[in-house]
């Protein structure tokens, strides 16, 4: 009976993943082509780092605290971010939870856990260490979790954080999501060492897993969540995939990469977990078909209705910037308005 | 001659500096193979190699730091910050080793060096790729800052730049990369450091601006035949006090145009050099118009960046004022 339950729920799992990767994947085909028609302005894809992202998500809790980057948004679906939040920071509109105040791509969604993104890359490492230090001070049952490219190791940032939360011996993940390409540099330019071997320099546990597979990054991501939970202080850990695609959408990648991965190629983590959770008898064709569908008349539908709401007023400009807004702005408010 | 827009102008005068001088070397994130991400260093590593025409990992501390260093030891470096916004973690080494090495050493330890860098609004940007930080450089001795507002002048300034055996910052409007092409001769020549242009001529008014607000505040010139003599600083520092001083004993009424935020940005130091050597020359209050002291929003950048309708009001108020 206990067997039947769980197999029951491992496939209730696996299904539930599968479609956020697929939810995902539609969202960013979706938006990379409203782009293409002038109805975006910029966007970075998350395409090809859907599985790594999701087999993290499945190791965590609800209460986690994440720091994400901006080429995160299968991660963000799969913990329950509303598409609607995402395609609304996408437009900038009013609806937008920042206003519209910043480009694509750098979501906020903090009722779900995660901050905010910024550009400037590494910048959230520091960030998440402190979140981690209040975690730890106020005894809460939580972990942090900051994500970043591989091209993101070589910045100071990275080094601060790893080495302030070593010798904090604190409750967090560094999240390396290593698609092989920091713009046009490819990842044996950046750094002559694996990502996840730099944790025994900063005397952290460094793990890496197969980001294609949600499976196997799961497998990881469990044990450094165990890891870090049970107060053995931070780890280090890489996905491996590969970035289908352009960097953003102002990229172009044929000016000096070769090899890039195709929507269906094997190499693609839709078409690889497809495979494996299909052999494992976690889904059928026709489920498959289903999701498919459903994400496309789901993200359609919520695209359109998004993308008919306004921008934010212009007043709010010259809002938040502090708690009270001073004088000076107001003045300028004023003469702008 | 031929036509150029500001991205050609630069790659062009980078090409000829290179070919002219095998110290000089240029390093930045994705300049290399990409051409940089706006193209400005396109082709240059195919001519001349990986060893002059560096794809570095992303580490900006580290690009200004080695280039800090390759000046010290024989070398001419351009290095390249992608964004301005994105400078910060070098500042440091900005602020603390660059400015300062002339000083410290007494003159020992020059450094020829010249940090490109894109800035500024109007390509929907948002936050962090559409900054104006001129101020934090301009308020640091030992550094000259420049920032040319058309291809000519993009050439010869950064001629001059790459002349000097002091370290330069050489901001680069990227709205104006390619909003415009202009003649650019082929040939050598220099635009000289410290030394603003007259772009317009007129009695009755002083427009100070530069880089991107240069034709913003000169469409609304035209449009609206404002009698005004229109000063392109072209350097920030050091200010040229004396095209400032001859322009405004001439009008009498002041205007300064920027993109950067109003407090502590250029107009500020303008208005009080003004206001300390020709005050009694003054018939109007000095006005700035500049972007807000907020941070710059995705989609409501127009209302942040000046534009020709806030230009053409101050105008009005000063021309008016009694
Ligand atoms: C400090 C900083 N420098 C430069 C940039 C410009 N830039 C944006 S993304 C990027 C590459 C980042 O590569 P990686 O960390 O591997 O992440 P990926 O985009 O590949 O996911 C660069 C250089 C930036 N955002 N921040």
């Amino acid at each position: 009976m206990t067997e039947m339950v769980n197999e029951q729920t491992e496939r209730e799992r696996h299904i539930r993943a599968y479609g956020a990767m697929i939810l995902s994947r539609t969202l960013d085909r979706k938006i990379i082509t409203a782009q293409r028609q002038g109805r975006v302005g910029f966007y970075t894809p998350s395409m090809g780092q859907e599985a790594g992202q999701i087999g993290l998500s499945m190791a965590l809790d609800k209460d986690d605290l994440l720091f994400q980057y901006y080429r995160d948004v299968a991660l963000m679906i799969h913990r329950g971010v509303p598409i609607e939040t995402l395609i609304n920071q996408v437009m900038g509109n009013k609806e937008d939870l920042a206003k519209g105040r910043q480009m694509p791509s750098h979501f906020l969604a903090e009722e779900q856990n995660f901050m905010s993104v910024q550009s400037p890359v590494a910048t959230n490492l520091p960030l998440a260490v402190g979140a981690a230090y209040a975690v730890k001070y106020r005894k809460e049952d939580r972990i942090v979790v900051a994500s970043f490219g591989e091209g993101s190791s070589s910045t100071p940032d990275f080094h601060a954080a790893l080495n302030m939360a070593a010798v904090w011996n604190l409750p967090i993940i560094f999240f390396c999501e290593n698609n092989g390409w920091a713009i046009s540099l490819p990842v044996e330019k950046q750094t002559k060492v694996d990502i996840w071997k730099k944790a025994e320099a900063y005397g952290i546990k460094g793990l890496h897993a197969d980001g294609n597979s949600i499976d196997d990054s799961y497998r990881v991501a469990k044990e450094a969540v165990e890891h870090v939970r049970s107060g053995k202080g931070p780890v280090l850990m890489e996905v491996r995939f590969f970035r289908m695609g352009p960097h953003s959408t102002s990229d172009d990648p044929t000016k000096y990469q070769t090899d890039i991965v195709k929507e269906g190629d094997e190499r693609d983590p839709v078409v690889i977990n497809e495979r494996l959770f299909k052999e494992k008898g976690y889904l059928t064709d026709e489920v498959i078909e289903r999701i498919k569908a459903e994400s496309i008349r789901i993200v359609n539908e919520k695209f359109d209705a998004c993308e008919k709401i306004e921008a934010p007023a212009p007043e709010t400009m010259f809002q938040d910037v502090y708690e009270k807004m001073p004088w000076n702005i107001s003045e300028e408010m004023e003469e702008i308005l | 001659m031929t036509t150029m827009n500001m991205v050609q102008a630069i790659n062009h005068t980078l090409d000829m500096k290179m070919s002219a001088d095998d110290s000089v070397v240029l390093l930045g994130e994705d300049i290399g193979v990409d051409g940089g991400v706006f193209r400005v260093t396109e082709g240059l590593q195919k001519k001349y190699g990986q060893e002059r025409v560096m794809d570095t990992p992303l580490v900006e501390l580290g690009i200004v730091g080695a280039a800090i260093g390759m000046a010290i030891n024989g070398l001419r470096p351009v290095p390249e910050i992608q964004f301005q916004d994105f400078i910060y973690t070098a500042f440091d080494q900005i602020i603390n080793q660059m400015a300062k090495m002339r000083y410290r050493t007494a003159g020992r330890l020059p450094l020829p060096l010249v940090l490109r860098t894109p800035y500024g609004g109007g390509v929907r940007g948002g936050i962090y790729h559409s900054q104006s930080g001129e101020s934090y450089f301009v308020h640091t001795a030992g550094l000259t800052v420049v920032t040319p507002s058309n291809p000519y002048d993009a050439k010869g300034l950064l001629s001059s730049s790459m002349d000097m055996n002091d370290p330069v910052i050489f901001m680069e409007p990227k709205r104006l990369y390619r909003a415009a092409k202009a003649e650019v001769p082929e040939e050598d020549y220099r635009e000289e450091i410290g030394k603003a242009k007259l772009v317009h001529e007129g009695d009755k008014m002083t427009i100070i601006t530069y880089g991107s607000m240069v034709p913003t505040v000169l469409s609304t010139v035209q449009k609206n035949n404002l009698d005004a003599d229109v000063l392109d600083l072209r350097t920030l520092l050091p200010i040229d006090v004396d095209s400032i001083e001859a322009s405004v004993k001439k009008t009498g009424r002041v205007m300064i145009v920027h993109e950067a935020p109003r407090t502590l940005g250029m107009g500020a130091e303008i208005s009080a050099l003004i206001s300390e050597r020709m005050i009694e020359y003054l018939y109007a209050p000095i006005i700035r118009v500049t972007g807000p002291d907020t941070p710059i929003p995705y989609r409501l950048e127009e209302y942040y960046l000046p534009n020709e309708k806030r230009i053409a009001e101050a105008a009005e108020k000063i021309l008016n004022f009694r």
